[in-house]
């Protein structure tokens, strides 16, 4: 059982406040991801977490318990941190065996088990190695076998992919996930790279300037962002936001031109004329067939992955357009395409960034 | 044609470090050299002797006592300098201020001349008007003021004191900068690995700051064995010579006794005997990096 709640959690640095009135609750067994962008806090808050960090104000309850004041080693937790940080006069057998030595652990236990963990992450060959001696994915493994060797309740990874090249994070996250469902165990996992975040947690905690914008499952962020940030955050390519203003309407069926021109009726509140209003569109959500298509726009850039196209175009009165296409597409740098908005995807939000609804749109020309 | 010429723009870059070395330390060590081969004087003069003065010096026993004196001054000294050095460094490694302060405070005496500071001990040590000795009864370790340099035992350790207090602060500030240089992420795996405050100094601490570790302990060891101003002026060799230590027997010969050759001798054979014992240090060093 490794049950943790974050209650009401501030930390400054003197007059410089990282982290605001953070809530958090982390189920038994679960894969919770903090992403944010360089800055958020989210680093701060897995250190308070772990015991290296005090919280200004606020509790960490783990298991019912507050353990505001127990020291890193008492609170059961392990780290893997972003730098691995493995003691580099050690052989990886010691770097293993070192938590379980501090404990007083007997010696043919200690062996059994860094053995056990050798064999399940397939360093039993690397053992008597120094950590300069190995590449950065098998320092990585080490790393996680020296968090799991003491069971802890809870595993807490500072961006632990981040040093590694594409290729070989694309393995280790797969084996990250493997791992989490064979250990059974809590894990809380920061990165600033929304893919990871994506695609390892059960739940997604979005922060950005010490706050927490939203919590939810990888799906919820994604198709229901609570506003233009997480929106614009999650998913790849980011969300184009096109700026427009009401232009009147009735009650669930609001009028909105977008710079340059173009018409959209949202089945959103309408609101006082001239109130500006911004429209999310994922660059997957757009296309240029078929369809309702009507934004003409000029292609900047392509880029032919393949399976996918993406285009960057412009359109009057609107920022870059990114628009990702199924498929090859005979479309170049200087084409002009006209831009259709799946109806059924659209994001609307205020002045303030916060979430309007999404409706559907018909467009009105 | 360019390889020669920046050849000799190289040259000529280095020219002035060449000259230094040369004028300042390749000539006269030649000339110490074969001044050790004469019996000249202070005021002049000197005949060609060949090893007459390194014979000497294997029979002089005065200048093997200095020797084991100096050995044995190195080998207390060494081990309280290192140790409370690395103890103040482990004490005030983080950057807080008090912790800087601290270190500035510590640091402080390394920058006062040595003859200053022997003769700021030699008054606190008196027995009718030195602190140090009215410290040491009024809080009880020493019945009445104590006369430090009758013996040789208590001038050494007077010494000591005043050495450290002095010096102590330059081994720390090595092993601080070994310290700092030991990643946090390493201290706080340490910590959350369980380990102690005291097991993470033992474990992680030690091992990783031994390179600053062991080239303080050197630099020290040498400066204890070129021991010289503290004793000159604390003790002046009492009781009996029985402080003198080598530089000091070097000294009374060459500028007292006025045997600049045999002088000249005795400072090539203690030169040899320090470079053989910082080639030891120096090859346990590397073979410590290296593992």
């Amino acid at each position: 059982m490794s049950h943790l709640e974050l209650k009401n959690v501030s930390k400054s640095f003197g007059p410089v406040g990282v982290l605001h009135h953070v809530d958090i609750e982390v189920k038994d067994r679960e894969f919770v991801v903090f992403v944010g962008p360089s800055g958020c806090g989210k680093s701060t808050l897995l250190r308070i977490i772990a015991g290296l960090e005090k919280a200004t104000s606020g509790d960490v309850v783990l298991d019912g318990e507050v353990v505001n004041h127990l020291a890193a080693a008492d609170r059961g937790l392990a780290m893997v941190f972003q730098s691995y940080a493995l003691y580099p006069h050690m052989s990886v057998r010691q770097n293993l065996s070192f938590g379980l030595e501090n404990t007083k652990t007997p010696r043919d236990k200690i062996e059994a088990r860094v053995t056990e963990i050798a064999r399940m992450l397939r360093i039993e060959e690397l053992l008597e190695r120094k950590p300069r001696q190995l590449s950065g994915g098998q320092r990585q493994r080490v790393a996680i076998g020296r968090a799991m060797v003491r069971r802890p309740g809870v595993f807490l990874l500072d961006e632990p992919l981040s040093n590694l090249d594409a290729e070989l994070r694309v393995t280790m996250r797969a084996e990250l996930a493997a791992l989490h469902k064979r250990l059974d165990a809590t894990m809380i996992y920061v990165t600033h790279d929304q893919t990871e975040a994506m695609t390892l947690a059960d739940r997604i905690v979005v922060l950005r300037d010490g706050r927490v914008e939203q919590i939810g499952t990888p799906l919820e962020l994604y198709n229901r962002p609570a506003n233009r940030f997480v929106a614009g955050f999650i998913g790849a390519p980011h969300m184009n936001f096109l700026e427009g203003r009401f232009a009147g309407g009735e009650a669930g069926a609001a009028r909105i031109e977008l710079d340059g021109g173009h018409m959209l009726s949202l089945h959103i509140p309408a609101r006082p004329k001239g109130e500006p209003i911004t429209i999310g569109v994922r660059p997957h959500h757009i296309e240029t067939q078929g369809g309702q298509a009507r934004i003409p726009a000029t292609v900047t850039l392509v880029e032919a992955l393949g399976p996918e196209t993406i285009i960057h175009a412009e359109a009057e009165g609107q920022p870059r357009i990114v628009a990702a296409l199924a498929g090859q597409r005979g479309i170049t740098s200087g084409d002009t395409v006209s831009l259709a908005l799946d109806e059924r995807f659209l994001h609307a939000f205020d002045a303030d960034g916060r979430r309007v609804a999404e409706g559907e749109v018909a467009e009105e020309m | 044609m360019y390889a020669n010429s920046s050849r000799y723009v190289g040259l000529l870059f280095m020219t002035p470090a060449l000259l230094f070395v040369a004028v300042f330390v390749l000539y006269p060590l030649g000339q110490l050299v074969y001044t050790s081969t004469t019996d000249a004087s202070l005021l002049g003069g000197g005949e060609f002797v060949g090893l007459e003065n390194y014979a000497k010096a294997f029979s002089d026993k005065g200048f093997w006592r200095s020797l084991w004196f100096t050995v044995s001054y190195t080998l207390y000294i060494t081990p309280v300098l290192m140790g409370l050095g690395f103890l103040a460094a482990l004490l005030t490694t983080e950057n807080t201020r008090l912790k800087q302060f601290t270190r500035g405070a510590i640091f402080l005496p390394v920058v006062i001349g040595l003859a200053t500071s022997s003769f700021i001990w030699l008054w606190l040590f008196d027995q009718q008007v030195g602190l140090f000795n009215r410290l040491l009864v009024d809080i009880g370790i020493l019945d009445k003021p104590l006369v430090w340099f009758r013996k040789a035992e208590l001038g050494q350790l007077a010494v000591i004191i005043s050495v450290t207090w002095k010096i102590v602060g330059f081994g720390m500030i090595l092993m601080v900068a070994g310290i700092q240089s030991i990643g946090d992420d390493l201290i706080e795996a340490a910590m959350i690995d369980g380990a102690s405050y005291w097991q993470r100094v033992r474990r992680i601490i030690l091992p990783l700051a031994a390179r600053s570790i062991l080239l303080a302990t050197l630099i020290s060891a040498i400066g204890s064995m070129l021991a010289f101003d503290q004793f000159y002026i604390m003790t002046g060799g009492a009781p009996r010579g029985q402080t003198f230590t080598s530089v000091y027997w070097i000294y009374q010969n060459s500028f007292v006794y006025f045997k600049l050759g045999y002088g000249s001798a005795l400072s090539l054979i203690l030169m040899v005997i320090i470079m053989a014992g910082a080639a030891v240090q120096i090859a346990l060093t590397s073979r410590k990096g290296s593992s």
